[in-house]
Order: structure tokens, then sequence, then C-alpha cells
């Protein structure tokens, strides 16, 4: 039975396959970056101090972290899966020129958290982070560029699906259950990143000494 | 959408007149010869495909198993060098688990499943095809190592410029086919072109890409057939209906999607180390090597049961058909599947026993390893209670089947040894553990998914292998594969390493390894005869009836060959073993009023899935000449990914298609009247 098809004919379970095999493909999106995460947790814990710059300096991860500007992008990133799910809702309804709105807006969230972190990437690679001179940056750089690679496919995705919408060939049902899948993604790799900026970033300011213990009071600039 | 202007229903697929694609291209629907095997999307065709290649991987394996048994022979042979001997026993152990026995699996999940629960397809076939292509070309990518190692030791690369850079030429990858860190990783400080010194040559790079494609391949398969068998069952086709074949399929989905992120990310990991200089394992830069251990073990373990769990699944639908009688005990078989699928995740450390984990996690680790023999001897209790008091049909599949039984209750015996943390620190890196494992992969899957290959081939072809030659290899296979693994017990528990070039005369061990070597080459010739065997019976076999091995499940109830659009009208389902109850119970098969002159909806063919994998035969190439320092490689890469995206791109705006196929209105299936098959 072919995709189309597969619209018309009731499944057993009555989820749509596409919808299934989005969840099952996120099932496995989460072993994967939960490996991700884990690498990036045990060197943390191993190596707590940070890493030494370029000039030999020792160097505290506290004081590389911009947490302002990445609470920033995190706050955006929640925002445009707010508006990913009115993007969804309008589909539904057959409100063509909201759905396009609402993705107007998720595109332009997704690259304004894209640029903060090429801005942050950029920022941590002069100030001697680099993925070469340390596990922590190959653990970081690695992790969070998977990440922004998940976000950008997924703004490609909908862009895709932006000028598509132009072409009159996406209405009805099959319509509202692609950008329902695409939304499914787009609310997955946001979730992803609030447990990303948890982990990776938030848990750096607990405790009097750091949560790893670097034996530095959490700073904020 | 598409399919609503499509003409009338057509008798074949030959009648239709040319349809274009949304994107204005003509479909290949029509195709005949190899541009239909190419751009095909049925279930059959894409199962038939992956068998013939995994079968010629068999053979590429064994003959690479040979050549170690050649060089193992006899004591100080200077046959094969040490680094070549590397090389041969990581591709044969490679080439044996990712290209012989997953994709063999795959083919039969791919024939068989749709089938067995009664569907005309799988959920999504351009990616069924998709995933077969990238198969093909991880594999060619994976092998053509060996064709840059031997156009090394022909000097052809010796002129080049880049070649000065390697530090190691070993092109074939030579890290073993688990690939620890830091063998497999890097050393020391990144140069200015991001490389820190290696150990191991541009084969790494080769088998580090490879596996990653095969993987993708993996992941689309699964995701695809998990959908299939959870939302396409026909009607009163039950969880607890299905096939226990399906319902190991489903388990081994499963695995696959939950284990392979794990070696997927440590495959990320060491290319970025060995690619831009990162340190994940790197020990100068604090880099832990251990960790490559649990992911690769937290992926590989689950690996074992998604190599078994299908030969299992085989097992369990021939014993009840050549004993007369149903499964003994179906949802403990079940269960315990699902519960081996469950421990399996739980149970990796057992891989790292002497790397000092500490008593807690090896005692943690050692009784779970212990536990997960549980399910696996209630499984075996289950099949000795199905031949009980069965009627035995001592068939080509069902001695298969019994040596599966057999051979592998030897293994999960040397298994539990294992589980001991104290003998394995003994076991550890001997040939105790080849024996252990060759017993559960050959002795269990091989002879599992050769029970299979017997059993349906007069069902996928519609002719039946000449008996006597399937028993000779039978007993070959058998007997060869006991005298070349029995042996290894010995030789493990007496101290003899494993993956070493040679050993030295005077350690008791000539007398073993020339056994083992005769049995090995006897076990060559039984599987090479059932191979031929079965590509003979392909083209020239005798011609059968449906249903010669008077089966029980739906894919019996078909005419062989079975025709594209599988069921010409939907059954509906009243019991496990659905096509025995309706031959010998009360439960007669029921349809649909579905087909007929009306048609059934067949997917339309596409070429977009064989353009998308294409991708990775330049990404394939394109990481490993990078890796060399070859100029502009990375190009090579971007056009790949290009590729890729491209044949997703025209694959998604093509729109799925269909046309309508005529069925026959009646359809009975054999050994019945058809006067109760409608309703």
């Amino acid at each position: 039975m072919s995709e189309a098809a597969a619209h018309d004919a009731p499944t057993s379970t009555g989820i749509e396959h596409k919808k299934l095999i989005m969840w099952l493909f996120l099932a496995s999106d989460c072993m994967f970056f939960g490996t991700l995460i884990s690498t990036h947790l045990l060197y943390r814990k191993l190596y707590p101090t940070g890493f030494t710059d370029a000039e030999g300096h020792q160097r505290f991860i506290q004081n590389l972290f911009n947490i302002e500007l990445t609470s920033f992008s995190t706050f955006i990133l929640l925002m445009s899966s707010f508006l990913m799910a009115l993007a969804v809702s309008a589909m539904h309804k057959g409100q063509i020129k909201s759905f396009r709105r609402n993705v107007l807006g998720v595109i332009f969230f997704g690259l304004i958290f894209l640029g903060c972190q090429v801005f942050e990437f950029t920022h941590f690679y002069h100030q001697g982070l680099t993925i070469q001179n340390s596990v922590l940056g190959s653990t970081f750089y690695v992790l969070t560029g998977t990440h922004g690679t998940h976000v950008a496919i997924g703004v490609l995705w909908l862009i895709l699906l932006y000028f598509y919408s132009f072409s009159g060939k996406l209405q009805g049902h099959v319509a509202a259950l692609d950008v329902e899948v695409a939304g499914l993604y787009w609310h997955f790799v946001d979730i992803v990143w609030i447990i990303i900026f948890t982990a990776v970033y938030l848990v750096e300011y607990l405790g009097p000494n750091g949560f790893w213990g670097s034996g530095l009071p959490p700073v904020i600039k | 959408m598409s399919h609503d202007s499509h003409h009338a229903p057509v008798a074949s697929k030959l009648e239709l007149a040319p349809e274009r694609s949304d994107l204005g291209l003509y479909r290949p629907d029509r195709a005949t010869g190899w541009v239909d095997w190419l751009t095909t999307v049925d279930h059959k065709k894409i199962g038939i495909l992956y068998g013939a290649f995994a079968m010629f991987y068999f053979l590429v394996g064994g003959v690479e198993a040979l050549a170690i048994r050649t060089q193992l022979a006899r004591p100080d042979n200077t046959l094969i060098t040490a680094r070549m001997y590397n090389q041969l026993f990581t591709m044969h152990g490679t080439t044996m688990i990712f290209l012989g026995v997953m994709p063999l699996s795959a083919g039969f999940f791919n024939f068989l499943v749709p089938l067995q629960i009664g569907a005309r397809d799988v959920a999504f076939p351009r990616l069924n095809a998709f995933s077969l292509w990238t198969f093909v070309f991880g594999a060619f990518v994976l092998n053509a190592s060996w064709l840059f190692e031997f156009g090394h030791l022909a000097g052809w690369f010796n002129q080049f410029e880049w070649h000065k850079n390697l530090i190691y030429t070993d092109f074939a990858p030579a890290n073993g086919w688990f690939s620890y860190a830091p063998l497999s990783g890097t050393i020391g400080q990144a140069d200015q072109a991001l490389h820190s010194p290696r150990f191991t040559g541009v084969g790494t790079d080769f088998w580090i890409i490879g596996i990653q494609i095969l993987g993708i391949a993996s992941l689309a398969a699964s995701f695809n057939f998990i959908c299939t068998i959870v939302n396409m069952r026909a009607k009163g086709m039950t969880m607890m209906r299905l096939p226990v074949f399906t319902w190991m399929t489903l388990v081994t989905a499963i695995l696959i999607i939950l284990a392979f992120p794990a070696i997927t990310v440590a495959l990320i990991e060491l290319m970025f180390d060995r690619q831009f200089g990162a340190n994940f394992f790197n020990p100068s830069a604090g880099g832990q090597p251990i960790l490559w251990q649990h992911l690769f073990w937290i992926f590989g373990h689950p690996e074992v049961y998604i190599l078994v769990l299908p030969a299992m699944g085989i097992v369990s639908e021939i014993l009840p058909t050549f004993t007369g009688r149903p499964l003994f005990g179906y949802p403990i078989i079940v269960f315990s599947g699902c519960v081996i699928g469950f421990l399996g995740f739980a149970v990796w450390s057992h891989h790292m026993f002497t790397t000092g984990l500490g008593p807690v996690p090896t005692a943690a680790f050692s009784l779970l390893t212990m536990a997960i023999a549980v399910p696996t001897g209630v499984k075996i209790f289950n099949w000795m209670g199905t031949i009980w008091g069965g009627r035995v049909r001592f068939t080509p599949p069902m001695v298969l089947s019994l040596g599966f039984i057999w051979m592998f209750m030897c293994g999960g015996f040397s298994g539990v040894m294992h589980s001991s943390a104290p003998a394995d620190a003994q076991q550890q890196d001997t040939y105790f553990v080849i024996a252990h494992f060759h017993y559960v992969l050959l002795g269990g899957v091989l002879l599992g998914l050769m029970a299979g290959l017997y059993f349906w081939f007069p069902k996928i072809f519609g002719r039946m292998p000449n008996e006597k030659v399937a028993y000779l290899a039978s007993g070959l296979v058998i007997i060869g594969f006991n005298l070349a693994f029995g042996p290894m017990h010995y030789l493990g528990l007496a101290g003899m390493p494993r993956r070493t070039h040679t050993y030295h005369a005077g350690n008791g061990w000539e007398t073993w390894n020339l056994v083992a070597t005769v049995g090995a080459y006897i076990l060559g010739i039984g599987v090479a005869t059932a191979f031929i065997n079965l590509v003979w019976t392909a083209f020239k076999g005798r011609k059968v009836e449906s249903d010669p091995w008077d089966g029980r499940t739906l894919e019996w109830s078909l005419p062989s060959p079975v025709p594209e659009y599988n069921f010409a009208q939907s059954p509906v389902i009243g019991a496990r073993d659905a096509f025995s109850e309706h031959k010998y119970g009360d439960l007669r098969l029921i349809y649909e009023k579905d087909g007929g002159p009306s048609g059934v909806h067949m997917p339309s063919q596409s070429w977009m899935p064989l353009l998308a994998s294409a991708g990775f035969l330049f990404i394939g190439f394109g990481m490993p000449m990078m890796s060399m320092g070859i100029p502009y490689a990375g190009w090579l890469v971007i056009t790949g990914l290009v590729v890729l995206i491209a044949g997703i791109w025209l694959w998604a705006l093509e729109g799925p298609g269909g046309y309508m196929l005529t069925t026959p209105t009646n359809t009975a299936p054999a050994n019945q009247p058809s006067a109760s098959l409608s309703r």
C-alpha cells in the first residue's frame, strides 16, 4: 500500500503510519541524544575544572558561558514550539494563510537560535575552547552541534513546506498530517534542547563550587 | 491525491499507460528487467535482493574465514602476514554480522512479514527500497577498502604525493569488529590539518563510514517494519495471533532502533577524533578509551540478539509445521523473546569484565547475564515440548532446525560459563570465546537461517530444492561446524589467544588447529553446496504447488510464487495458525470483499530511493579519502550530501502515485472447497 492509499485505509491501531514512524524515529533519537549527553556528563564529572586555552591558562566553564545569551536563545526556541503548535492547528482547520504566517515565525525563530549558536561557537573558539584542545571542547561542540544540525534540518524542512504551500497541493487531511509530523519533530528537538540547556549549561551554576566541584563559585556575568 | 487521476484497473502493470509523477517525470511502473529490479518497491523483490546480496557476502566472509584457518593450520605458518591477518579477521567478523546475517534476516523480514500479517505491502514501500540500496552501497564502501588494499599492494598509489602522508597503509580495516579505541582512534596532538597521529590506517575510516551507512539502512528498515507489524495487520490478526517469526521481527526491529543510536554516536565521536582532531578517545588529551567499549557494547550486546532472534523466530515456525502440532506455549515463547530483548540492554558490561569495573558492577552484570539464560532456556524447553509427541517429518528444514536447537544450546552453555566473571577473566581473548560465539552465531543463527531458506524457498520461487543435496549440505555443515569449533573450546582453555596470526609449535595446539582447519573446509564445502543448491533451485528447480510442507501460517495460503498484490482479497483472521485452522479446524479463513475487478492499490515504482542512497556512495568514499589527505576529497562528501538531500526532496515532490491492479475473485487456498471462502 502506498503512502497515499495508506491514509485512506484504516490502520490496525488507528494511528497513521507517518505519525507512528515519526514517534519511532524520535524514540531512536532519544537514545542518540542520550548517548551524546552521557558522554558530555561523564567527562564533566571526570574533568570538572574546564580546559586549558592556547596560552596555557586554566579556564573555567562558568567564565566561558554567556548564560544570558543562551537563556535568550532557549526562550526563542521554546516560543518557536508555540508557533509550531499554532501552525499545526491552522493546518488542521485548513487555514493556509495562518499556517504560512506561523511557520514563517517558526523558521525565523529557528534561524535566531542557530544564529545565537553560531555566535556562541565563534565566541568560545576565540576564548580558546576548540574541539582539539580538550575533551570538554570535543563533547561540547559535538553535542550542541548535533542538536544545531537537528534544528537546521527542521528549518530546512519547514522552509520547503512553506514554499510547497504555494503550489496549492498542501491541503486536506494528508497535508495536515505532514505538518503535524514536522511539528512532532520540531517539538522533540526543542525538548532535547531543554535537557541539554539544563544538563550542559544550568547545572554549572549549581552549588557553592559548581555542580561538578570545579572549585569555582558560580559567576553570573 | 495523484492516484485519483489514475486510469481504470489493469490486470498487469505492463498494460498501464505511461504515467507522469508530480515532477513531470515518467514513473518506472511499467519497467521490466533490471530497471524493474532497481526501481522496485515490492517487498518480495526487495527481500529477494537482500537475500541475494547477503548470500554473496556470506561467501566473501567465508573465503576470509578459510584464509584465516589456512594460516592457522600449522604452527609458525608464514602464508599470511600479521597485518593481512588482522585485516582478514576484522573483515570476516564485520562482513558476517553486518553484510551476511543481518541482511539475510532482513530478506526474511521483507518477504514474510506482510504475508504473515495478511498485508499487501509494507507501510513505506519507497523507504523499504531506500533501506535496501543504502545497505548495498554501505556494503560496497566497506569492501571497496579491499580494492584499495590490493591497489596498494600492486604499488599503484606509491607515486602520489598524498601517499606520503599516510603513516600506516592498511587500506582494509585491521582493528577488529569491535574496533577498540585507542587502537582505532588517535594519540597525541592534532597537526595543522587537524589530524592526530593514528595507530591504524585509512581502513578504519572505511570501517567507520561503512558501518555508519549500514546503520542508517538498518534503522530505516526497522522503523518501517515496526510500523508495518503494528499498523497493517489484517482484520482479526491480534498481536497474540501473530506468527512467532513476525513477533521476533518486531522485537528485533525495536532492538535495532534503540541499540543502533549508541554505535552511531560512538562512530561519530571516533570519526571526529580521526578526521577533526577531537579527543573523545584520545588518551593523551584525557579521553577515555573505555568509553568506546561501553558505547560499543551497549550497541554490541543487543546486536547479538538482533542476530539470533530472527533465527529463533524461523525455528519457531518450522518446528510446528514438521511436527504437526501448534507451537508449545506460544505466549511464553513470545514473552521470552521480549524479555531477551529487554535484558539484552542490561548485560553489555559482561564483555568488559577484565577492564576492572569494580566488584558491584561486575556482580550485577554477572547476575543479569545469568538471568538472560532463563528466557532462552524457556524457549528451548518450549521447542522440545513442541516436538514431544509430534509426528516428526525429517525434512531438510527440520534437520537444520534440530541442529539449531542442539548447537545453540552448546553455545548457550559456554555463554553461561562466561557470565561468571572469574571464569571469564581466564577465558577472555582466548579461542574459548571464539568457540562460544561461533556456536551461537553459526550453530545458532546460520543453521536457523539455512533452515529458513530451505523452508520458504518453495514459497519464494515456487520451486523445491533437491532434497538429497539439501540433506548432504546440512550434514556437511553440522559435521564441519562441530569439527571446526568444538576443538576451539579446548584450544582456548589451553591458552591459545585469539587474533594472533600464528602460534609456535610445542604448545600442544597443533593437532586441534589442524582438525579445526579441516572442519572449516568441510563447513565451507557444506555452505557452498547449500547455496549452489538454492541458486539452482531458484532457476531450475522442480515446480511445486503452493503448500508443499502443509504450512500453518497465512503465506502458505497464497499461490507460489506470490502474486505482486499478495492477497487478492484481504483475509480476516480468526485464530492463531490461521491457515492450519482453516485446513483442519473449524475456523475457515474468510475474506473481505476488496480486490476483484475494482482492483487493489499498488504503489508506484521509483528511482528516488536509489538516487538518495547513491549519496552515501560519495560520502562513503569521500570520508576515507579526506583522511588520506587526498585534495578536494571533502567536496566528494558534500556532493554526497547534496545527492542525498536532492534524492529525498525529489522523492517527496514526485508524490506517492500508485495504480489499481485487478485480482482474481476466486482465490480459494489449497485443500479447501471455495464455497467456504466468501462471506
